[in-house]
């Protein structure tokens, strides 16, 4: 109790000391401020007479300091999306024009923080160490500033790392219906990025609250969070404000690239961005098209994605690397926003609640997943068995959808069907524990050299972990030339090979004893 | 907005082009064009003469200079004001005072869209801002 007096005090002298800086630097002087009034106030949108001198998405400020976007610039009046709580906005209260456009703190003072589209911190830390900003809107990088994807992006995901790779620069795309693995994949990602100097920007657009303080414990618990920034648009949140936070996270993104540093971008998921743009556009009276969404709708994706992209050496040799997630309904590919995403994007990992039931996680359908740029930036070790690998899985699956009616099968098919049954339960994964790649290497050189098919098909998943465990024995020098290699010599192969034999020996059958021999008459 | 609404603004600002007068707003004139509005309706008469009325208000707007003050303000600063005003804009201002205790001390000038603050309550927001 004695202390009390003495905090009380201390806080005090804190607050006049801020108080008394802020006085001193404090220069009064006659302002000349735009105003204008609002007229009327809708569901994240105000419309705004005066403000004759408003420029295009330039910022206004309302009563209480709430930002808007101004939108809709007609000569008579002016459509502006709020990016905030709008409630005791009324019609006649002032308006007043700022001058700047949208922008956001960027620098290094984010690693680790959890922050709003505005740059607002939601953990609870305090402001972001940082005076550096951005505008949220940027042209992204000219043609002559971009290098092809030539360098890999590891996922962790052995199934995703060998049969459609990811490269540094690329937009691949995540999709699939509600609950089937969708978040888990970019996350495992990021997770994976652990070490490897790349920066990771997550940002969740409409999301539940909870989903996203999940996803904040688990890189909190794997020690992700020190290179990721966290932008949250809440579900409950205005509108504008989901709308902005891609363009948001991606100017943070930039900020790294732009600093000759490797960025992976999470959207999760751009459909929430498609449903705020379309509920702003209506609102604003803009003519709605397919799906009530407007004319725009594939405009303000592809302006987003275009940013990603691998800058030449000379421009800093930084990447952006966009993995935007798309939720489809009812497994309808098809649809109007996923089919512009995948037009946009360099590829697609789509995943089927079919093999999600089934509990073949991650739940990626192989067959409707491609990655267009990926081959080229995936490491020669990978090459040297991706084909076979994915040529095998495809024969499975054919000859699976045929055995289920029951059909005899010659021994040839059988072996196909009893080898994809095994490369099915190796590219099987637990959540948030990505593979290392020369584990992952390891794997799929037996799989595909036929190591496998000897091992029970009960057994594989032990089997598996235990030539993992057996992946870290093969020398650093193996391991460094799996990385920088043209080309998967044959030593290493060897090497690789016989490491793996000796791991799952022990989960081979026994052999048959050899029949009695018959006592000579 | 609705095409109603559309062409109605339209024939608005043609109404309002017709009510201007060496650049300022004719009294006779709007008197002329609320006389042909009358014996011409238009389709939406109501629409149209509403967008024709923030024009002129908005047009007007710009010719007053419109002094908020907490203190005492006499006629010869009003007069100043509307000199400085006048060569400011270009064009001839008027300063109309009005009393506002809320600003403290000080005055807020508005011309139009323009706020020229030197208020102490609007000093004092500025510092809130900046602290």
């Amino acid at each position: 109790m004695s202390q009390a007096p003495g905090i009380l005090e201390a806080s005090y002298d804190r607050a006049f000391t801020g108080l008394s800086q802020a006085r001193a630097a404090f220069a009064p002087h006659l302002a000349l401020r735009e105003v204008g009034f609002i007229t009327g106030v809708s569901t994240g949108i105000a419309t705004v007479s005066g403000l004759p001198g408003l420029g295009f998405e330039e910022l206004v400020r309302f009563p209480g300091g709430l930002l808007g976007i101004a939108f809709n610039v007609d000569e008579e009046e002016v459509g502006v999306v709020l990016l905030g709580e709008y409630q005791d906005l009324h019609a006649g209260a002032e308006v007043e024009r700022t001058g700047r456009v949208m922008d956001i703190v960027v620098g290094e003072g984010l690693l680790g923080r959890v922050i709003d589209p505005l740059g607002k911190p939601l953990d609870g830390r305090g402001k972001v160490a940082s005076d550096r900003r951005l505008p949220v809107e940027r042209p992204a990088p000219p043609i002559m500033d971009r290098v092809p994807v030539v360098v890999p992006l590891q996922t962790g995901l052995k199934v995703v790392d060998a049969l459609i790779p990811v490269g540094r620069g690329q937009r691949e795309l995540i999709l699939g219906d509600r609950q089937t693995g969708k978040t888990a994949i970019a996350i495992d990602t990021i997770l994976n990025q652990r070490g490897k100097d790349v920066v990771c920007v997550y940002c969740a657009i409409g999301q539940r609250a909870a989903a996203v303080a999940k996803v904040v414990a688990n890189l909190s618990e794997k020690g992700a969070m020190a290179y990721t920034v966290v932008v949250v648009a809440e579900g409950n949140d205005a509108p504008g404000l989901a709308y902005i936070a891609p363009y948001a996270a991606t100017s943070i993104a930039e900020y790294f690239m732009e600093a000759g540093r490797d960025v992976l971008v999470v959207y999760d998921d751009l459909t929430h961005h498609a449903r705020a743009y379309r509920e702003l556009s209506l609102l604003l009276r803009r003519p709605p098209g397919r799906e009530a969404f407007p004319g725009d709708i594939f405009y303000i994706h592809s302006r987003l994605l275009e940013r990603a992209t691998h800058l030449r050496p000379e421009s800093g040799g930084g990447s952006l690397t966009a993995l935007p997630i798309i939720e489809t309904e009812a497994q309808d590919i098809s649809a109007y926003i996923p089919t512009n995403l995948i037009s946009i994007t360099d590829g697609q990992i789509y995943l089927s609640p079919t093999l999600f039931e089934l509990g073949n996680l991650p739940a990626v359908d192989v067959g409707k997943s491609v990655s267009r740029v990926g081959g080229a930036a995936q490491r020669a070790a990978y090459r040297a068995v991706a084909g076979d690998l994915k040529l095998a899985y495809s024969q499975f699956e054919e000859l699976e959808a045929f055995s289920k009616f029951g059909i005899r099968l010659d021994k040839a098919s059988q072996q196909i069907i009893d080898h994809g049954k095994r490369i099915r339960a190796c590219l099987k994964q637990s959540e948030s524990q990505p593979v290392s790649m020369h584990e992952q290497i390891a794997v799929l050189l037996a799989l595909t050299a036929g190591l496998f098919d000897r091992v029970p098909l009960e057994k594989v998943a032990a089997a598996e972990m235990a030539l993992r465990k057996a992946a870290s024995d093969i020398p650093a020098e193996v391991v460094e030339r799996l990385t920088s290699a043209d080309k998967l010599s044959d030593p290493d192969r060897k090497a690789i090979l016989d490491a793996a034999s000796r791991a799952l020996a022990a989960f081979l059958p026994a052999p048959e004893p050899a029949p009695p021999a018959k006592p000579a008459k | 907005m609705s095409k109603q609404a559309k062409i109605a603004q339209q024939f608005a600002r043609q109404l309002f082009k017709l009510s201007v007068a060496d650049g300022a707003v004719s009294a006779e004139r709007v008197g002329g064009v609320l006389a042909y509005v009358e014996k011409n309706r238009p389709a939406n008469p109501v629409m149209v003469l509403r967008a024709y009325h923030r024009l002129v208000a908005t047009e007007l707007a710009k010719s007053v200079a419109v002094v908020e003050h907490a203190g005492v303000v006499d006629d010869a600063l009003l007069a100043t004001i509307a000199a400085s005003m006048s060569k400011k804009y270009g064009r001839p201002v008027a300063a109309s005072g009005r009393p506002n205790a809320s600003l403290l001390a000080g005055l807020r000038v508005r011309v139009g869209d323009d706020v020229y603050e030197s208020s102490v309550a609007g000093q004092l927001s500025a510092l809130a801002s900046a602290v």
